[in-house]
């Protein structure tokens, strides 16, 4: 080797600033790894996280876990909100707190019920003797259910994430994601149960938002920047690329999962348009727009949740990160095959 | 009336526990219609089984036991008074010396009158409405002695009644106890460890010995009845201590110390 | 002197908290300021109230019925010593078994919510109850004993006037353990089921404080059951000494 040593340093010099400049972020989520964090979990595996100088750690949520506790404390960077409920109570409590991104244009919650029963028609679950309603549900848009659609707290019942009872009850129903609770009711009941999506009902929600504190936005936006385009190449990688990297890193989050009922979940997305639909086939994925979010508030102070003045839909969040087409033309790519 | 004059009767009576103490050996003993004998001996003599059998607490392993409690001929024909007063703290004192009676039936406005007629005899009338926590030793074990006497009973067994009271309150509840005895029928066995006690109340004494415990010797104490406190200067009564101490000397020769 | 500044322990505590939270600034969302709590309490206190009052009901209707059935068996175990060996066990298991393990289970077979959560308080609270009296059963003075049987008692004679008194200190101080672990398991299982709706008691809404980030209303609904934890202990404390009094050693001066 004829190089002098002083090249050697120079370009040891050089590499370390990218190899140090990958920023440490941890993303806590709302629920054990399943296929509705698909596309945060792609960016890890295919790389997309780590080309854009980021080395993210997921921090899963569950069913005793609060992690939403976690972004105002200081002890994630991003927490992923299930819905603009949530972004509404933090900003009413003055939690300073943002969204910025919304990787669902349709919220997946959906109320599942027993084929042959005459649940077909959405007007008849509200009289359902019983509905199996798990407590954060409880506390958000069923109060939106009962204001706007007459449910009645007769029926309510604790779903404790156990399908036995509204298995075993042909006239039970219960809540559960679109593209989750269908695919395993049908495992293990053997019959398809009725599937009822609160979006195509009025209730008009983003859903899965990426949320951040509003100092992160403000001190580190380029960080925010980063963390929301990764994922949202992450996510057109999932949905209409190669994610068996992604689910097998999901599995080994959640050994529970099965390759079978993820695959089953994507395609539900895929077809009912939770991710990609709407503004995102023109802005990208993770579109969002003020008027809806003013909407979105307008019904659920219409429906008791909120108070006029409570919360300031223009707080709520910050659109200076999405809506540039991101991975738009990644994903006609991978759609072109 | 009795066929038998001999209330009490012990015949080669042995007792040997499930736990392989062998309490007694081969005791033979009697107590007539209304005497007063007492078992003295030192630690592990048997004495206590001796009463318990009388009792019919405890049933011998070969022998013959013969007393009111075992021929049932009466209800609470016996009354036994432990060395503690073992009264029910929950209760007062009416209460428990009520107590026999009511097991047997009786309703409290019954047993008003009896009740209060013993409680006058022990000297504890005041105390009818008293707790056992507020009495002293002295009363408490009065109390378990009026209780003993509200039945009525034939035989009257007393384990080492006095043994936790101060002297002065011994030597009366001696006296005392002589009275009530004297004045009706009543046949007393008292197991004591005290020489002076025992020459003091009895008519008859039986020494026995440990190891099995077994009767050594008996003694009977020639001074008529009432006894009055100066008895213990008197040279009979110092005659039969120094025998009775003797006794125990040679039985304690074969027990450890 | 002593007496006074032992009354003023809490009053310093909270004194202390309010300045911490004022001179650190720190946000209500993380450690609200006592004042604010009492604010919150204040101002939400006729729905608070409404949960208080249900949690009491679970609190001592589990409580009850523990107190019930832990009497009953123990007076079985203690009258007939087979079925003790027999069924004891199983009350052993029912102790160390974690209730919130538990509580899923017993809400997905019970139907009825209230009674599902009136179970689970009953699991916690019976076994000391049961414990203590048997243990207060068999306490009984074994020259006591002799007596009643010398006297002739019948069993239920024995039972009545000789081991329940007996068992009575015992079962009360099973009693002051129970009202705690009764309250504890009315919570517990409440916080597994998160009851919404119509009859909801205290650890629904700190369930809902939390899930909406309402701190201060948090740090209300837990300030009502922390009073209801004293208060309970101070009730038995008062009945002990008020049906031990006379006798007992443990309230004699």
């Amino acid at each position: 080797m004829n190089h002098p040593r002083w090249l050697t340093l120079a370009v040891i010099l050089l590499w370390m600033p990218l190899v140090i400049a990958a920023d440490r972020v941890t993303f806590a989520t709302n629920w054990k790894a399943e296929a509705a964090h698909g596309g945060f979990y792609q960016a890890i595996a295919d790389g997309t996280y780590a080309r854009y100088g980021l080395d993210v750690q997921i921090l899963q949520g569950g069913p005793q876990v609060n992690t939403a506790a976690l972004l105002p404390a200081g002890r994630v960077d991003f927490l992923l909100a299930g819905n603009l409920l949530h972004c509404f109570d933090n900003v009413k409590n003055g939690l300073p707190t943002i969204a910025v991104a919304a990787m669902f244009q349709k919220d997946p919650q959906a109320l599942l019920a027993h084929p042959g029963q005459g649940y077909e028609d959405f007007a008849a679950l509200k009289n359902a003797p019983v509905a199996f309603i798990a407590k954060d549900g409880q506390f958000s848009w069923w109060q939106w259910l009962k204001v706007a659609h007459g449910f009645r707290d007769e029926a309510l019942r604790p779903y404790t994430y156990n399908l036995g009872p509204f298995l075993a009850n042909r006239k039970a129903i219960q809540q559960g994601y679109s593209f989750a609770e269908p695919i395993y009711a049908e495992k293990q009941g053997q019959f398809k149960p009725v599937v009822h999506l609160l979006a195509d009902h009025g209730f008009s929600t983003y859903s899965t938002l990426i949320e951040t504190r509003v100092d992160t936005v403000n001190s580190r936006p380029d960080l925010v920047q980063r963390f929301v385009d990764a994922s949202i190449e992450g996510w057109v990688n999932y949905l209409y690329g190669d994610r068996r990297a992604a689910n097998a890193l999901m599995i080994r989050d959640n050994p529970e999962m099965t390759v079978a009922e993820i695959e089953a979940a994507v395609a539900l997305m895929r077809a009912q348009g939770i991710v990609d639909s709407g503004e995102s086939l023109t802005n990208g994925v993770g579109a969002m727009n003020q008027a809806r979010i003013r909407d979105f508030h307008a019904q659920m102070v219409r429906a008791g949740l909120y108070k006029q003045g409570d919360v300031d839909p223009a707080r709520v969040a910050t659109l200076q990160f999405v809506n540039r087409k991101v991975g738009l033309e990644l994903k006609s790519r991978l759609t072109a095959r | 009336m009795q066929s038998d004059d001999s209330r009490i009767r012990l015949e080669h009576v042995s007792e040997r526990f499930p736990s392989g103490l062998h309490a007694l050996e081969d005791v033979n003993l009697q107590v007539a219609a209304g005497e007063f004998v007492s078992l003295l001996g030192p630690s592990g003599c048997g004495k206590s089984t001796v009463l318990r059998l009388v009792a019919g607490l405890d049933f011998p392993s070969s022998g013959r036991v013969d007393a009111p409690a075992l021929r049932r001929e009466a209800a609470a024909t016996t009354a036994f008074v432990f060395q503690d007063p073992t009264l029910m703290p929950w209760a007062s004192v009416f209460d428990n010396v009520y107590l026999p009676l009511r097991l047997a039936g009786r309703t409290r406005k019954e047993v008003a009158g009896p009740v209060a007629d013993v409680l006058a005899l022990v000297g504890l009338d005041d105390f009818a409405r008293s707790f056992p926590s507020e009495l002293s030793g002295g009363m408490r074990m009065r109390a378990s002695i009026a209780r003993a006497l509200v039945t009525q009973p034939q035989v009257l067994l007393m384990d080492e009644p006095f043994a936790a009271l101060d002297e002065v309150t011994r030597n009366r509840l001696n006296l005392d106890l002589l009275a009530w005895w004297s004045a009706r029928p009543l046949s007393v066995l008292f197991v004591t460890h005290s020489v002076f006690e025992a020459a003091f109340l009895s008519q008859r004494v039986l020494v026995m010995g440990v190891r099995p415990g077994h009767v050594v010797t008996e003694l009977r104490i020639e001074q008529p009845y009432p006894r009055v406190a100066s008895f213990r200067g008197s040279t009979v009564f110092q005659q039969a201590c120094r025998e009775l101490s003797a006794a125990i000397e040679s039985v304690q020769q074969g027990a450890p110390a | 002197m002593m007496r006074l500044l032992s009354w003023l322990t809490i009053p310093m505590l909270l004194l202390g908290w309010e300045l911490l939270v004022r001179i650190a600034g720190i946000p209500p969302y993380t450690l609200p300021a006592p004042s604010l709590v009492a604010q919150t309490l204040w101002a939400n206190f006729p729905s608070l109230a409404a949960s208080w009052w249900f949690t009491l009901k679970i609190t001592f209707g589990a409580l009850a019925l523990a107190c019930a059935g832990g009497i009953a068996i123990a007076a079985v175990f203690a009258l007939w010593r087979p079925v003790e060996v027999a069924l004891f066990p199983l009350a052993i298991m029912l102790q160390v078994t974690p209730l919130v393990a538990i509580a899923p289970l017993i809400l997905i077979y019970v139907q009825s919510t209230t009674a599902a959560l009136l179970l689970c308080a009953w699991v916690v609270a019976f076994f000391p109850i049961l414990s203590s009296t048997l243990l207060g059963l068999r306490a009984a003075d074994p020259n006591l004993r002799d007596l009643f049987r010398l006297y002739g008692a019948t069993r239920w004679q024995r039972l009545r006037l000789l081991l329940a008194p007996s068992a009575l200190p015992y079962f009360l101080g099973g009693l002051k353990i129970s009202g705690g672990l009764s309250l504890i398991g009315a919570v517990t299982a409440e916080m597994v089921a998160g009851v919404a709706g119509r009859e909801t008691g205290l650890a629904s809404r700190i369930l809902e404080a939390s899930f909406r980030t309402e701190t201060p209303k948090m740090f209300a609904a837990l300030t009502l059951l922390v009073i209801t934890g004293v208060l309970i202990f101070w009730l038995f404390g008062a009945l002990s000494r008020r049906l031990l009094g006379r006798w007992h050693a443990s309230t004699l001066p």
